[in-house]
């Protein structure tokens, strides 16, 4: 049962990490530990040592999401990171140069199947069973030359662990943790992988991305909720779409849709590198040059032209769905670094950190109208962005009624300070649950990164510190007052459907 | 995601308390055409002790596993006992799961559980409690400035719990909550109704808990089965962080002096029996996916044929891409986000499971397709390659176990509880070096029938390319039916 509501929540756990940034002992031990290089291609590169158990931790993104896209390609960002796991002229094949002619022909019967398939009703059947015919076929004399997840077999061999990439709104990141004398394994490997990316397989990962979409989003009723919430929330900003990307999106963006998208973004000065662990500077700076030295700096990505335009009335969606209810409230904030920021994080703990929160205490614990509560911000950190209230209501009290119990805590926030031991208790977790991310070297990788990917410096996370520290009973009551409005609110209900 | 994970593959315990040889690169310099990561030169041997746990025992009987961690300013205090729903009462199912949680909530006999809270949370350290099948936990976790008090705590917890009314009455109502809504994804779904089959409705391994049976545990029943179980003879703790062996043991002293001795006797457990008989099982539910978990029961612990079962698992579904099931079916076929499938092993017997959330209409396509491999493995040797890369992705990331000593020490500790003996680490590592391709293949004939297993699908048959019955013989589940008869006791 535990286990149960522990899933219901993880959707949320990320956004509640993002709002987590400061630590302050932790922080000050870490200057003079980071070492930082920019490579001539523009390449950030962040070291630290931890010469503890002989392993380290890598960690390089690129500043591409799901925020760069536009309508028909949604799921791109996402879409070429699973592509990135294909191989390389080297890697993957028996023979590039026999393969590549089978190859491009999969590529052009696939690209002729996509765009038959856009005509939706209009499609000729015949044309589209010759071409699925065609590409089938073309796929298995491919497969003749393919090696199988050679890069997978490579790290496994070499004792590597949690191979793995991740695409949100803002960043995507690719990982892997190796032994610690793996380091130039590691610097080929993936220097190639970026330069000499092969986009083998397209067409069946793009299946793959199929189902991971149903899995993922449309069986999981908190996440197709937080979905259309989003979808709701945001009119006009590239925020508004699922990081996965629209079914019909996903049915029909080509290789070289996707290739274009990897060339305008995955260049060295849109990236950032992170190692941690068992290395030694003196000899992981002049390897990682050499290999990531050699890729093609690129043009800078265009900047993001949209922006949101003021919420001016409420909003409101409704799920009908084969599930119990739930409920996603929200409202449009500044994002980091803004002061709003800062008093939106601390205000979140105080409503729904740990089980003497506001939030916990009266409608989960006393009231128990609801089964569980979260406040985080979401869906990313780039952009301007929203303060989220997550709740599932316990039968039989209804989303309504869930809804204006936790309206009447917003409202509480407008009129009242909040008490000092209260600030002082969230203000002392943020400060023990950094210490804590410390402990792995893939978390501290991640941390900084974000920080200098994003903002452009790590040290910002440093500088974080002091605002979270500096937020008073009376900032959080401003910032209450010009956020928890109805005009600013969007909320989305879960409404149980009956089964058929 | 690339990948994202829905069943926790083995519990990998296994340690190596022998130096362990890594491989070092040598230097090459790379040209700046395309470079081949194999035409590296192969790696010299790196050497590694992992760090080895101090173990001592208080007088009361409580055995201590100690591991240094001065890099952070943190103490992580971790507790095991030998507890768990095996040992509840059919008609009180949910009953250890509840004094796992008020255990913590309910407070002591001092302090109210809001008491507790409050000053823990003000000291953002945590203590929390839960109790498995087999064992209950106590893990703690705080800065060290605050460690000589949350031990009090901690120590009062598990000494001289209160179970408070109230704070039994809330778990058991956040209990109906989730049972309300365990049905609500297709794969807990059908996860849930797996389990009740493979182990049986009747054995405490495959009974469910439901408001019904929830609602027959009273407040005398969880002091009942703490006072039975929580004993310090019965206590495994492990202590790492920034302090040392001797504070450690001073500290744990001066908390758990007082607590006596007792007799732990725990209640036979019925041996399971096997239901698979081949029979697929068919819940109808309108979701997107075809769903399924495939099995009957699994090996017992502490086999001989662990090792190899280790490695036939990393090459049948073990959670790699190079894993058969994965390659097959998601890799080449594009029928699913993730496969994963294997024999694991428990106290009797545990499960050879396999499940997966598949395109729905290649579903039993996805189904012949499994079977096929499992006989693949059964009738044909695994290639050298396959063999050698379980055999080095298993040896070769063995530093990781040790990269954070919280989790060291929990890999320790579950070594110990569940028997295995402290020279076992050696004679494992090198048991995994001399497995052949014949063992490999022995334990897939021995431990997987795919004649015989359950298929258990969650979805609608509509969608599949195929009737069900085209696989096997068919038996409905009323889903339906299950939701209503739950919700008609919560009432």
């Amino acid at each position: 049962m535990k286990q149960k509501q522990r899933s219901i929540l993880t959707v949320f756990i990320l956004t509640v990490l993002l709002l987590a940034p400061a630590g302050f002992l932790a922080a000050q031990s870490l200057e003079g530990k980071v070492k930082v290089k920019r490579l001539e291609n523009g390449l950030t590169v962040i070291l630290i040592e931890r010469h503890g158990a002989p392993v380290f931790s890598t960690l390089y993104g690129f500043k591409v999401g799901s925020v760069d896209e536009v309508p028909g390609i949604t799921g791109t960002a996402h879409l070429f990171e699973h592509m990135a796991f294909k191989g390389t002229p080297k890697i993957g094949t028996k023979d590039f140069e026999n393969e590549r002619p089978v190859m491009d022909e999969v590529n052009r019967v696939g690209r002729e199947l996509s765009l038959e398939l856009v005509k939706r009703d209009q499609a000729d059947p015949e044309i589209l069973k010759k071409l699925r015919e065609e590409l089938a076929a073309l796929e298995k004399r491919q497969m003749e030359f393919i090696v199988k997840d050679e890069i997978d077999q490579i790290y496994n061999n070499a004792g590597g662990t949690g191979l793995n990439a991740s695409t949100g709104t803002d960043q995507t990141q690719y990982m892997i943790s190796l032994p610690s004398n793996r380091l130039e394994l590691f610097c080929l490997i993936e220097s190639e992988r970026i330069k000499n990316a092969v986009l083998r397989e397209f067409y069946t990962e793009r299946s793959v991305i199929q189902e991971e979409r149903k899995q993922t989003t449309e069986a999981v009723p908190m996440r197709l909720l937080y979905e259309m919430f989003m979808g709701t929330a945001f009119l006009a900003h590239p925020y508004k779409n699922p990081v996965v990307g629209w079914a019909s999106d996903i049915n029909s963006v080509t290789l070289e849709e996707a290739a274009a998208f990897k060339k305008k973004y995955y260049t060295p000065n849109n990236c950032v590198l992170a190692i941690v662990g068992d290395v030694w500077p003196e000899k992981a700076f002049p390897l990682i040059e050499r290999y990531f030295g050699a890729i093609p700096r690129g043009d800078d990505p265009p900047a993001l032209r949209t922006v949101e335009p003021k919420q001016l009335g409420e909003r409101r969606v409704v799920l009908e769905f084969a599930a119990e209810p739930m409920m996603v409230m929200g409202f449009h904030k500044p994002t980091f670094p803004s002061k709003d920021d800062a008093a939106a994080m601390i205000a979140a703990n105080i409503l729904s950190l740990g089980r003497t929160s506001r939030l916990y205490k009266d409608l989960v614990r006393d009231k128990q109208i609801a089964a569980s509560i979260n406040v985080g911000s979401g869906p990313g950190l780039r952009y301007d962005n929203l303060v989220t209230v997550t709740a599932v209501p316990r039968y039989p009290h209804t989303n309504e009624e869930l809804g204006k119990a936790v309206w009447e805590h917003l409202e509480k926030l407008k009129t009242e300070p909040v008490t000092g031991q209260e600030l002082q208790k969230v203000k002392n977790n943020i400060e023990a649950n950094y210490i804590r991310g410390m402990a792995s070297n893939m978390g501290l990788a991640f941390t900084l990164l974000r920080y200098q990917l994003l903002f452009g410096d790590w040290h910002l996370y440093l500088k974080a510190k002091d605002a979270y520290n500096a937020v008073t009973a009376d900032d959080i009551m401003q910032f209450a007052k010009k956020t928890f409005t109805i005009e600013n609110r969007t909320v989305a209900y879960l409404v149980k459907k009956a089964a058929q | 995601m690339r990948t994202r994970k829905e069943m926790p593959t083995k519990n990998n315990n296994i340690f190596l308390n022998i130096t362990i040889i890594l491989i070092l690169l040598a230097a090459a310099g790379p040209s700046f055409a395309q470079l081949d990561p194999k035409a590296l030169p192969e790696p010299a041997p790196l050497k590694f002790n992992p760090p080895k746990p101090v173990e001592f025992t208080l007088p009361n009987g409580i055995r201590v596993l100690y591991l240094e961690d001065r890099e952070l300013p943190l103490i992580n205090i971790l507790g095991f006992l030998k507890c768990g729903s095996l040992y509840e009462p059919g008609e009180k199912t949910g009953l250890a799961g509840l004094t796992g949680t008020v255990l913590r909530t309910g407070g002591t006999k001092k302090m109210s559980g809001d008491d507790i809270n409050e000053e823990l949370e003000f000291l953002a350290a945590t203590v929390e409690s839960s109790i498995g099948t087999e064992f209950a936990q106590i893990m703690a976790q705080c800065l060290k400035k605050d460690l000589k008090r949350v031990l009090e705590i901690y120590a009062d917890i598990a000494m001289n719990p209160e179970f408070r009314q109230d704070r039994i009455d809330l778990a058991k109502n956040q209990a109906v909550e989730s049972i309300r809504r365990r049905w609500d994804m297709p794969i807990q779904a059908a996860s849930a109704l797996f389990q009740e089959r493979a182990y049986g409705a009747g054995h405490p391994l495959g009974r469910r808990t439901t408001p019904k049976s929830l609602a027959a545990v009273v407040r005398q029943d969880l002091v009942d089965f703490h006072k039975k179980y929580f004993a310090p003879n019965n206590m495994l703790m492990g202590v790492s962080g920034d302090l040392s062996a001797s504070e450690a043991k001073s500290l744990l002293q001066s908390v758990f002096g007082a607590w006596k001795k007792k007799d732990v006797r725990f209640p036979a457990v019925p041996a399971l029996a096997e239901n698979a008989d081949g029979t697929v099982y068919y819940a109808y539910k309108d979701t997107p996916q075809g769903n399924m978990f495939l099995g009957h029961l699994g090996s017992r612990r502490l086999s001989p044929d662990e090792p190899a079962l280790e490695i036939m698992n990393y090459v049948f579904g073990g959670g790699t891409f190079s894993a058969r099931l994965m390659k097959e079916l998601r890799s080449n076929r594009g029928l699913t986000y993730g496969i994963y499938g294997g024999v694991e092993s428990g106290p009797d017997r545990g499960l050879f499971m396999i499940s997966s959330q598949l395109k729905a209409e290649r579903f039993v396509e996805a189904l012949d397709l499994v079977k096929g491999i499992i006989v693949d493995l059964q009738t044909k040797p695994v290639s050298d390659g396959e063999l050698a890369e379980a055999k080095n992705s298993t040896i070769n990331s063995f530093a990781f176990r040790f990269e954070q000593k919280r989790t060291a020490l929990i890999q320790y500790i579950n070594l110990k509880l569940e028997g295995y003996p402290s020279n076992y680490l050696e004679i494992y590592i090198d048991n995994i070096r001399k497995i052949t391709k014949a063992d490999v293949q022995a334990v897939a004939k021995k431990y997987m029938d795919p004649a015989k297993m359950i298929v258990l699908v969650v979805g609608d048959e509509k969608k599949f390319d195929k009737p069900l019955s085209s696989f096997g013989k068919v038996r409905p589940i009323d889903l339906k039916a299950i939701i209503e008869e739950e919700k008609g006791a919560q009432k």
